[in-house]
């Protein structure tokens, strides 16, 4: 046989082989993306402990359960079953083939010796077998089935062996090629059994072949690609942002947004057919029927215009839906409530696409509007309502009888909990109120819900003093979690304060790859407390710059979802650990002090927003160069930070040099020679906050 | 005819067969798919509702008995005017977030196809408005738009009035009550002090009272 001979594998001994190998190759990935738990963060988070049950508990979570179903990955438990059930049998049919094996006649194996022996050791070893083996020796023994025959045959196979292995050429060719007789041709087969090609199967394996190319390919390029067509960047349809977009107002306040909301396409999946339509009216009654409702005061008067105009049914109901689930409005019917708790969800996921557009027309009010949004639909509240009835138990009534007399301005869950505990208590549990037991729990939740305290926000440069023209500028955050119940907060060590630079040559850390704790898992606040909300969700803080005097967003927002300090230790304490939050944006080309107003807003939570002026100067690029140069400035001044640290290491104060004029660009540089450099180019932050 | 003899057709027919099957699948696919694609362009929704104030206008225009006079005709075209003012700025302050949003991938092509319509749509609008104008009186054409959008700003800001004053009568009411809620407080508060303080400081009042006299 000829090496471009292909052989197929007619006795099936080769080609379970092959088959097992390709099902392997699938089936291994397919089962270990199967078996790892979801790294989303909404499955990784730790729950605010609460045995608050609302009202539609079993509603609310049977939505969570078909979600979980839609989100079962019952295709890949499929396939992966399907491809072990394959390698379990190809195993089998590898067990049970016998192996054909063609066998070469070895010399060595016949005399019974190591293929590394010598010439000498062979003829000891020939000498020694015909002592035993030699026709004239060997005896017959019928009961070991040892014939004179056999004894003949092996001896005359010894022999040649013998001869063989004396014989210089042969050895030589069975040492280099494993073979008596030099080198062997070899050839290649194919693990196919033969039957695939023979006349009858042919047809068959054709039309499998044109079925996979022709259809089965074509169709599934064309379902992918169509399905990324169908959906934007933020997962909602194409169709849905399309309308979403064209309902965009820069000055629709949040109720416009609800509104806008109602005309996602998504909808039309929960609402199909004659849905659409069943308990519209009841539904209507419900929710816009008692002029004194909440709803209605939180509905504006143009967006009610808007929603008796509306001519769609199904874009009424949903509309109708969205608000009875903002008012947390009982509506008598079960699929009623149901359809009530499943529109929230699909509406957060429109917001992304709303925040989105809003972002894209950079007003800051929209942007606002939009995460305010999400925050109102989270925790099920209309816009407008007090912040106190995020808690368990807290109706509006609770709420109203919480803030006492300013109620034109709601108090915050920060701001309750730091009303003196008896008239905080006295305020709330009554009869009609809250009893003694639902006070307790709402207390408890309200102690846990992590609130983002703001100690410090500076800009600076890495590795520069000051931040120059077009340089790219650090906005640091340092921030701490803070539960509202807290009523004194520990000092905050000045050192955390700090931002130091990396080591220079650590370019992995300078170039953001690394922070200072690679390595370690990144640190998650608990899950949102939302208890109406039918999805997990996981807060997250989105931090912006604005202009306020444009109204406009100047640094877009960077979302902060994970933090690299526990927040909690072991025993569930607050830790109060520092956090560090870093944002990272090109700075103007003219030189000058720039004002923006900081805004940090938690998506989850309401009533934690923290807005925060903070000024980036920007030097001209000469004058950091001049600094440079005259580097015999050196010892820190008394009242900057660095000027603090030294006197804390030497027990001396430093000396108080001539006030700077510029206070912004305090120069701090340490040349005592510490290791850390301390990059002082914090321009100053007035902060205040609200 | 020798060389025709040893053709074998049938054999001959089977690449030919090939070509055209392959040829034409391709040319009616894309066909179709022209097709499917303008159909799709053509029923691409409008941005904008209809234009009422053009079609006032243009109805006005065009009515013959009894005629329309020219004051009624030039107060149409200035609504007309102003809604065409809206429009550009709405299509001018969409089309850069617009732009920004179709890169990222946040909206489909559709959308983008429909304003680019708009636009074209709103440039024509405004010519025709400006050759209207000019039929009414010289050169009215510059400056009509100027009108309109003053007119446009007026009315805005009247809205935004009205809107706040329609907040008044409830704002006044909850002030009222919260006047009241106040005061009644206050009275309460006064009325305390003085049921405690006739029972309490009597004493202390009298002695005073006493100090007072003696002094005088």
């Amino acid at each position: 046989m000829s090496g471009t001979d292909y052989n197929y594998d007619e006795q099936g001994q080769f080609f379970p082989f092959f088959i097992l190998t390709m099902t392997t190759l699938v089936t291994i990935p397919t089962t270990i993306s199967f078996l790892r738990p979801s790294k989303e963060l909404e499955n990784t988070g730790t729950r605010i402990d609460s045995d608050f049950v609302p009202e539609h508990a079993d509603l609310i979570q049977g939505q969570r359960k078909k979600q979980k179903r839609l989100e079962r990955r019952l295709k890949r438990g499929l396939l992966m079953v399907g491809g072990w059930a394959m390698i379990a049998g190809m195993i089998y049919l590898i067990m049970v083939t016998a192996r054909i094996t063609p066998k070469i006649w070895n010399p060595y194996d016949v005399l019974g010796i190591d293929s590394s022996a010598d010439e000498k050791a062979i003829k000891k070893r020939y000498k020694r077998l015909s002592l035993t083996m030699h026709p004239d020796k060997a005896r017959e023994d019928p009961e070991k089935n040892v014939t004179i025959q056999s004894i003949n045959d092996h001896w005359v196979d010894v022999t040649k062996a013998f001869k063989a292995l004396t014989d210089e050429e042969i050895r030589n060719n069975f040492l280099q090629y494993g073979h008596p007789d030099g080198k062997q041709s070899f050839s290649i087969g194919i693990a196919l059994p033969k039957w695939i090609v023979t006349e009858g199967a042919g047809k068959y394996v054709l039309l499998i072949y044109a079925l996979a190319l022709g259809v089965i390919l074509p169709y599934t390029v064309g379902k992918w690609w169509y399905g990324t067509q169908r959906l934007t960047k933020e997962k909602v349809l194409v169709a849905s942002a399309g309308k979403i977009f064209r309902d965009y107002d820069n000055e629709q306040g949040e109720s416009g947004v609800i509104g806008a909301l109602s005309s996602g396409e998504e909808f039309n999946e929960i609402l199909a057919g004659h849905k659409a339509d069943t308990g519209l009216s009841k539904l209507e009654q419900k929710v816009l029927g008692d002029s004194e409702s909440h709803v209605l005061q939180a509905l504006s008067k143009k967006d009610r215009q808007k929603l008796d105009d509306l001519e769609d049914s199904r874009r009424r109901k949903v509309l109708t839906l969205l608000w009875a689930y903002l008012g947390r409005v009982e509506l008598d019917d079960d699929t009623l409530n149901d359809e009530k708790f499943e529109v929230a969800p699909i509406a957060l996921r429109l917001n992304e696409a709303y925040s989105a557009i809003a972002l894209a027309y950079g007003n800051t009010k929209a942007v606002v509007s939009a995460y305010h949004t999400s925050q109102n639909l989270i925790q099920a509240l209309r816009p407008g309502a007090s912040p106190l009835e995020q808690l368990p138990h807290f109706t509006p009534a609770v709420a109203n009888a919480a803030e006492a007399e300013r109620s034109r301005t709601h108090l915050t869950i920060q701001e309750f909990m730091h009303i003196p505990e008896a008239q905080r208590k006295a305020r709330v549990v009554d009869s009609g109120l809250l009893s003694q037991a639902e006070y307790s729990t709402a207390i408890s939740v309200a102690s846990q819900i992590p609130v983002l305290n703001i100690e410090k926000a500076f800009f600076k440069v890495v590795g520069e003093r000051f931040v120059t023209p077009s340089s790219l500028v650090q906005f640091v955050l340092k921030c701490r979690f803070v539960p509202p119940s807290v009523q004194t907060l520990p000092e905050v060590n000045p050192k955390d304060l700090l931002d130091i630079d990396p080591e220079e040559g650590d370019v992995a850390a300078i170039t953001g790859r690394k922070n200072d704790r690679s390595g370690e898992k990144p640190i998650q606040p608990p899950l949102t407390h939302a208890p109406y909300y039918a999805r997990d969700n996981a807060p997250r803080w989105h931090v912006f710059l604005a202009d306020s005097k444009q109204g406009r967003i100047a640094v877009p927002p960077f979302t902060f979802s994970t933090f690299d300090k526990p927040i909690l230790d072991e025993s569930g304490k607050p830790t109060f650990n520092v956090q560090t939050l870093k944002m990272q944006f090109g700075a103007p080309p003219q030189a000058g002090s720039y004002t923006f107003v900081m805004h940090v807003v938690c998506d989850s939570y309401i009533g934690m927003d923290t807005k925060m002026e903070v000024t980036l100067v920007v030097e001209d690029a000469s004058k950091a160069e001049e600094v440079e140069e005259d580097d015999e400035i050196s010892e820190p001044d008394e009242d900057t930070i660095a000027g603090q640290m030294q006197s804390l290491k030497t027990g001396v104060a430093a000396p108080k040099r001539r006030k700077q004029k510029d206070e912004d660009s305090s120069d701090g540089s340490d040349t005592e020679g510490d290791v850390e450099s301390e990059s002082e180019t914090d321009t100053d932050t007035d902060s205040d906050e609200d | 005819m020798w060389p025709f003899d040893l053709v074998d057709w049938l054999m001959l027919g089977v690449p030919i067969a090939y070509l055209v099957i392959l040829v034409g699948s391709l040319t009616v696919f894309s066909n179709l798919y022209r097709k499917r694609q303008a159909a799709n362009a053509a029923s691409l929704e409008p941005w904008f509702p209809p234009h009422l104030q053009r079609n006032i206008y243009l109805t006005l225009l065009h009515q013959e008995n009894p005629k329309v006079p020219d004051e009624l005709l030039k107060a149409a075209l200035l609504r007309r005017a102003t809604e065409d003012i809206h429009r550009i700025v709405q299509i001018r302050n969409a089309k850069q977030a617009l732009q920004a949003l179709l890169q990222r991938g946040s909206v489909g092509e559709d959308l983008w196809q429909r304003f680019q319509r708009a636009e074209k749509e709103i440039e024509e609008e405004l010519r025709d408005v400006v050759q209207e104008a000019n039929a009414f009186a010289d050169n009215w054409g510059q400056t009509i738009f100027q009108s309109a959008s003053e007119m446009a700003q007026n009315t805005h800001i009247r809205e935004r009035l009205s809107e706040i004053m329609s907040k008044l009568a409830a704002e006044k009411k909850w002030w009222a009550s919260r006047k009241a809620a106040i005061q009644s407080d206050f009275m309460k508060e006064l009325d305390e002090e003085k049921t405690s303080k006739s029972s309490e400081d009597d004493a202390v009042l009298v002695e005073s009272m006493g100090k007072k006299v003696a002094r005088k």
